[in-house]
């Protein structure tokens, strides 16, 4: 979609300083062939100056088209007539153009490094260097890692899962998720870190390499590209996906209460201003769509670990209900072992135990639903810090941050490893 | 105590010097008890500390603090500290400090047994004024809310001169509504939970 609106610009800009004030932009949502028949008509009066952005198809399909602002009437007043249902995409086609390019003659330029040894794992990223980043690591380690696209964002970013495997044949899988909430910076800057780590402890740490010989690793590093991107343009305590509500004005859908477990319960929010609003059904967030799709048609994933910050807790089953899960005792167990091998090395002291009785009631949460597929050892991790600073953990904290976590991770794969099921 | 009235707290933890430099001894074990009364906020807080600074030190500190802070130009558009990469330039930590402070007076008054703030950001300087001789502060603050996960703007005018008690005047902004908490809240010059130290 940005790139169709800078593309628009430069046309504007070729025929003559063209300028949208008041241009909108509306999907269509044509419910039979006859509705998508009538908004060909439409498309055939030319003097409405309609520009078609996705062209009308067939029902289902939605039907995007930029009308300036002279005709938005008459083509509202034509489609509520039909009874043809759209909704506003862009409400002013111009302040939008006029934001993006500030941002970009604002925005630093993008730093280019050659090799992920120069890579700065000291610093936070924008999604560009951390694509850059992926696909540096990729080149550098074919036998090893690829790039898997599970899916595009609401706005239409692809989403990225790296698959770390040495071979077999859909082999048990360990899935690692950073960044579902957008602010919780030093979650993605993590996953970097540990994307490379795993490349550099294959082949030298013993422990390390029995767990890939065996299982293969996915790692999502920004599972919430739209709300990241949201964190560096505009607001950097954006915590949602950026999906527009029809019927509110507010944005977004807590990727951590829209999974199908507990659904719409206590514990979040039908506000869709609600910084905890769960979506109008389970799974209506692409973003989590795809990881639901992924780990479905996998089949075989044994261990799944979803990282947030902040708070230094490691947590587990169930978030929607108090009632002990009912592998409670080794989970306990090996969440104990887990951030007592993460404080071994800086002291960093992390609180354990369900996510309902440490840190609040959460329905439709991560962990709620892969454990309910049937995955044993699902985690959610709260990094860094307690509260001093929060999101805006200054970056000099990364790497003891990411340092420290891998080792906790590590207890659990071979913990995962050590115990089929 | 009855659940359904109220709910005791009793804490015990250590105080350090806030901003306490290195090799510096923590200063003394403190008990503190907390109640919340019907659910409401501003719960009635008991402190009592062992040890802590004497009070002629306290009274010097502070006037060191307070000759800084006078000689401070704040650049008015000292938005976001820290900034998103959490980081504080050490020329604006007095003002990071003192924000922090009165800060500190909205989330004790705004805590209650189901929430609980951090603070993220002091996202704006609307004002910093010392002609007089009181340090004059207006500014807003981002508070991190417990377990709504919201984000709640506060305006805050804090009002300091050292030995009188800190005045602060809020006023935070509900979700999306209209819904208001503001109040005035005088630093008693008595109670252990004093600005000195700072």
């Amino acid at each position: 979609m940005q790139g169709l609106l800078v593309f628009t610009v430069l046309l504007g800009v070729a025929f003559g300083n063209e300028d949208f004030v008041g241009h909108q932009v509306l999907r269509i949502s044509a419910a039979d062939e006859a509705q998508v028949q009538k908004v060909k008509e439409l498309e055939d009066l030319e003097h409405l100056k309609l520009d078609f952005w996705r062209g009308p198809t067939n029902p289902g399909s939605p039907i995007d088209v930029r009308v300036p602002f002279s005709s938005v009437q008459a083509v509202k007043v034509f489609l509520e007539s039909l009874g043809i249902r759209y909704k506003i995409m862009i409400e002013d086609v111009q302040s939008l153009l006029d934001e993006e390019k500030e941002q970009m003659l604002s925005s630093k330029p993008r730093t280019w490094v050659r090799s992920t040894d120069a890579f700065n794992y000291a610093t936070y990223h924008t999604l560009e260097e951390i694509h850059d980043f992926v696909d540096l690591l990729v080149s550098e380690n074919p036998q090893l890692v690829s790039k898997i696209q599970i899916g595009n964002t609401y706005e239409g970013r692809p989403i990225y899962v790296l698959k770390f495997s040495t071979g077999g044949n859909n082999r048990p899988a360990i899935w690692i998720d950073t960044g579902i909430h957008s602010r919780e910076w030093v979650t993605q800057a993590s996953g970097v870190w540990f994307a490379k780590k795993i490349t550099e402890d294959y082949g030298q740490d013993p422990a390390f390499t029995a767990i890939l010989d065996s299982m293969d690793i996915f790692l999502e590093i920004v599972t919430n590209p739209d709300g990241f991107a949201f964190t560096h343009s505009k607001n950097r305590l954006w915590r949602k996906t950026r999906s527009l509500t029809a019927g509110s004005s507010c944005v977004g859908v807590d990727p951590n209460r829209n999974w199908d477990a507990g659904f719409g319960k206590a514990g979040a929010s039908s506000n869709p201003c609600s910084d905890t609003y769960h979506g109008k059904f389970a799974n209506s967030e692409v973003e989590v769509k795809s990881i639901v799709d992924f780990v479905q048609s996998h089949g075989n994933i044994k261990a799944f670990i979803s990282i947030h910050s902040y708070s230094q807790l490691l947590l587990y089953p169930y978030g929607y209900k108090s009632e002990d899960a009912p592998d409670k005792e080794e989970l306990d167990q090996l969440a104990k072992s887990a951030v007592t091998a993460l404080a071994s090395l800086y002291g960093t002291k992390y609180q354990y135990g369900s996510i309902i009785k440490t840190i609040y009631e959460a329905s439709g949460s991560t962990v709620d639903w892969t454990y309910s597929q049937g995955i044993k050892y699902s985690y959610t991790f709260e990094l860094r810090d307690t509260g001093r600073y929060g999101f805006l953990l200054p970056a000099s904290q990364i790497i003891p941050t990411a340092k420290e976590t891998w080792l906790a991770l590590l207890t659990i794969m071979e913990h995962t490893l050590n115990h089929p099921y | 105590v009855d659940p359904k009235r109220g709910c005791k707290v009793d804490v015990v933890f250590s105080t350090e010097r806030y901003n306490q430099e290195e090799g510096e001894q923590r200063l003394g074990k403190c008990s503190a008890h907390v109640f919340f009364k019907n659910q409401k906020p501003r719960p009635a807080v008991n402190v009592t500390c062992t040890r802590l600074i004497e009070k002629k030190k306290r009274e010097e500190e502070d006037q060191l603090l307070y000759k800084r802070m006078k000689q401070l130009k704040v650049p008015l558009d000292a938005a976001s500290i820290p900034d998103s990469r959490g980081h504080i330039d050490a020329s604006l930590r007095p003002i990071w400090d003192l924000a922090f402070l009165g800060a500190s007076y909205v989330m004790w008054e705004k805590t209650s047994q189901s929430l609980h703030y951090y603070l993220v950001q002091l996202s704006s300087v609307k004002q910093w004024k010392t002609n007089d001789d009181a340090i004059d502060f207006d500014y807003t603050v981002l508070l991190h809310e417990f377990p709504t996960q919201e984000i709640i703007p506060c305006r805050i005018h804090l009002v300091w001169y050292p030995g009188k008690p800190l005045k602060v005047k809020y006023n935070c902004q509900g979700l999306q509504t209209s819904e208001e908490a503001s109040g005035t809240v005088e630093g008693s010059a008595v109670a252990p939970t004093e600005l000195s130290n700072i």
